[in-house]
């Protein structure tokens, strides 16, 4: 065979493991994704997150609790919001200012405050 | 150990340029029947062939001392496990395994013997020993300090990448032209004359195009590795570079003396003129090949040098140049024209002395004395002093914390002599003469943070050494004053946003409210304009029910609100109480280093301060009333253009 053709063969041959190896390493990246979405649909269903905020309004007349709260790990990051609570008497609990570590259950993103806890003050 | 693997790397990056170089030479120099030429040619090749296996070999050692590096043992560079650790899971190791297999590859191909009589078998085999190995080498860059630069390495790896493959064409290369040139000098040689002189030739004009992309691609690393001025005489690394640029200048003005005079004599009459000729070109080359080789050195102890922008400067002269030093003298204008005038002339006549041959001599002369008394003339207006800590970076961020620490500091050493807001009036200063100076002032323009960290170190005139703090408290130290320089600016600044006038860096501060993460003013820049507002209750109710009343409108303008108590009350959100409803972060920690801090810009008991998302100070209001302004500000803020680059993390 010439020689041209064997140098052809070859660069060829790298070429293509080149590409290859950039597919398959896509395929991988897009395998993971899907096991991610998968994995993360599994985890739907009732779930339960608790985190750390301080109340900065009781509005019992609209249903809601405004808290600005950490990074609640799985569901959203760290902001200021309206948390709707499952009893009365949560309203109650709190005032403004308080420092509470706070639970929320439901299905996402259908989700209550169940349980607010006063923080000592550090 | 350490010179081992040093040595390693300088035989494995050697044998990897010359490898790239023999092949374009080869290509350059084309296809020829002489059985000089074709003699030369094989011997190419089994240099090429040898050098591959060294390489390889090499490779393994330099391997092996990455090993025993990452690992601090050097057993690790015998164990076989370490190896494969650093093999497949550095980026070092995976960038060694595809260099290597390219290397191995062309080794095997190179170690065939196949029939090249065909032209184009002979360009398919030539060219993928350039490919191959110009790939092998390419890969290099991705391993090197250009594969660590933020925040985008890609330009930087291209630039070295450019800048290793015109190594390889222009240094690899001149083995080979030393071979050729020898075996073309000779009796018996005198076959393969004229295809060594058009290689010659075609090499010498590839070379300038090389040496200027080598040229042009080594001033952006050097800007990019070096990061300031200071590095390039204050650090190992700028050392070296200016070392390696020292080389280079001779190698080049050796090499241009050696072409200039031999070049055109290589056709002429062989016994007389062109075989001398050639021998001494090879001569020539080979001094050039030597000063490649010493460039290659110090390319490796380059490479393992850490880059001067992660390292404090440590100013070697006593004088550093500066434009400000220049605007801060009323009469130095006249002297920099005058003698740059004059320098310029001497330039002209060096230049006209090129084209009158005649009277070449004292026109050179005269246009260098020119040269050097217009320089002597317009330098030394820009000399101002410098220490050995001039270009060092502070070591403390310019943050609300270290500031206010700093003047805590302040107080108590310094304010005596330097006054409280740093105006060179406190009790003491009587006593002096010349009274302290006003830190207020000018100094933004002419000293750097580390010419005051020298002088808090060292003392100056009358001032004692403040020696025996910690270096952390005297950068908190300079960062203070350099926050008595911003508050000068600061009162110059208006309650309404002028367009495109952004000096003032707003001091960046961390705080929290109630138990969530900390975090930065910093965090919200390139996406929020921030109203920092300094409150005091109850006298700020009002207001603040304002801007809690607008908040819903300002947010979708692209501005956040800070509410700092200033009386820095960690139960500020409880005393705010539920109405009015306050949705903005309220500062309940973090707060008195933000008081301390931008009640220095602007003292008050009501204070709003509006930061661009640049993180520059844009408008001050200390008596606020209603909302109107504020939107005027924003909307301001919003239609302008960027004006200024981000500042960045520590004063200058």
């Amino acid at each position: 065979m010439a020689v041209w053709k064997v140098v052809l063969l070859v660069d060829l041959a790298l070429a293509l493991g080149v590409a290859g190896g950039y597919l398959w390493w896509g395929r991988q990246a897009d395998r993971l994704g899907r096991e991610l979405v998968e994995a993360r649909a599994a985890a739907a269903g009732p779930r339960e997150f608790q985190a750390e905020g301080v109340i900065r309004a009781v509005l019992p007349e609209m249903g809601l609790i405004v808290i600005t709260h950490e990074e609640i790990a799985g569901y959203m990051p760290a902001m200021t919001m309206g948390f709707r609570a499952v009893s009365p008497k949560i309203y109650e609990s709190v005032e403004v200012g308080d420092a509470v570590r706070f639970t929320l259950a439901g299905v996402p993103p259908n989700l209550a405050l169940t349980g607010v806890e006063k923080l000592g003050r550090k | 150990m350490t010179e081992l693997g040093l040595l390693a790397r300088f035989v494995h990056l050697s044998a990897s340029i010359v490898v790239v170089g023999s092949a374009a030479l080869v290509l350059l120099a084309g296809r020829s029947d002489r059985p000089t030429a074709l003699a030369w040619e094989s011997r190419v090749i089994a240099l090429t062939r040898a050098l591959l296996w060294l390489a390889l070999l090499a490779g393994v050692g330099v391997l092996a001392h990455q090993a025993a590096t990452l690992e601090s043992r050097g057993a690790a560079a015998f164990e076989l496990d370490a190896l494969a650790r650093v093999a497949l899971q550095t980026r070092f190791g995976h960038v060694w395994l595809v260099r290597h297999g390219l290397l191995l590859l062309l080794a095997v191909f190179v170690s065939l013997r196949c029939d090249l009589r065909q032209a184009l078998d002979w360009r398919a085999a030539r060219g993928e020993v350039l490919l191959l190995g110009g790939l092998a080498l390419a890969v290099l860059a991705a391993a090197g300090h250009a594969a660590a630069v933020e925040p985008s390495a890609t330009a930087a790896i291209v630039t070295d990448l450019a800048h290793l493959l015109a190594a390889g064409v222009w240094a690899g290369a001149l083995p080979a032209l030393i071979m050729m040139l020898r075996a073309a000098s000779r009796e018996a040689g005198a076959d393969a004359r004229p295809y060594a002189v058009i290689a010659a030739r075609r090499f010498s004009r590839a070379a300038l195009t090389v040496v200027l992309v080598l040229l042009a691609t080594g001033v952006a690393i050097a800007v990019t590795q070096l990061g300031s001025f200071g590095a390039l005489l204050g650090t190992r690394y700028g050392r070296l570079l200016l070392l390696k640029l020292g080389l280079v200048g001779c190698v080049l003005a050796a090499a241009a003396i050696g072409r200039r005079g031999l070049l055109p004599r290589l056709g002429g009459d062989a016994a007389s003129l062109g075989r001398p000729a050639m021998r001494r070109l090879a001569g020539s080359v080979a001094v050039e090949a030597a000063g490649a080789l010493a460039i290659l050195g110090v390319v490796i102890l380059l490479s393992v040098a850490p880059p001067g922008r992660h390292e404090q400067p440590d100013w070697p002269l006593s004088f550093r140049l500066a434009v400000s030093a220049v605007t801060a003298t009323p009469d130095a204008w006249a002297f920099v024209l005058i003698g740059s005038q004059i320098a310029v002339l001497g330039v002209v006549a060096a230049l006209c002395s090129l084209a009158l041959r005649s009277i070449r001599l004292p026109l050179l002369a005269g246009g260098g004395v020119l040269l050097l008394a217009g320089l002597a003339m317009a330098v030394p207006p820009f000399a101002t002093d410098a220490y050995p800590t001039t270009y060092q970076r502070s070591e403390v961020p310019y943050q609300a914390g270290p500031i206010a620490a700093g003047g805590r500091l302040y107080a108590r050493d310094c304010a005596s002599c330097h006054g409280p807001a740093g105006a060179g009036d406190g009790p003491a200063a009587r006593a002096f003469s010349p009274p302290p100076p006003d830190l207020r002032a000018h100094h933004a323009a002419l000293h750097t943070a580390g010419d005051l960290y020298w002088w808090i170190t060292n003392g100056r005139r009358a001032m004692p050494a403040f020696g025996h703090l910690e270096p952390d408290q005297r950068w908190s130290l300079v960062n203070f004053v350099r926050a008595l320089g911003a508050a000068e600016g600061a009162r110059r600044l208006g309650a309404v946003v002028e367009a495109g006038r952004a000096q003032i860096v707003a001091p960046d501060f961390v705080f929290a409210v109630g138990p969530t993460p900390a975090r930065a003013l910093r965090d919200y820049r390139g996406a929020r304009i921030v109203l920092v507002v300094l409150y005091t209750l109850p006298a700020s109710r009002p207001r603040l029910a304002d801007l809690a009343a607008r908040y819903e409108l300002l947010v979708p303008l692209g501005v956040e609100i800070v509410a700092v108590p200033s009386d820095g009350a960690p139960d500020a959100i409880k005393r705010l109480g539920a109405e009015p409803r306050i949705f903005f972060p309220v500062v309940t920690d973090g707060a008195p280093d933000i008081v301390a801090t931008y009640g220095l810009l602007i003292p008050g008991a009501h204070t709003e301060f509006l930061v661009d998302r640049q993180g520059y100070l844009r408008a001050v209001d200390t008596a606020p009333t209603g909302t109107e302004r504020l939107l005027t500000n924003v909307q301001t803020l919003n239609e302008e253009k960027v004006v200024a680059a981000p500042p960045p993390e520590h004063v200058h």
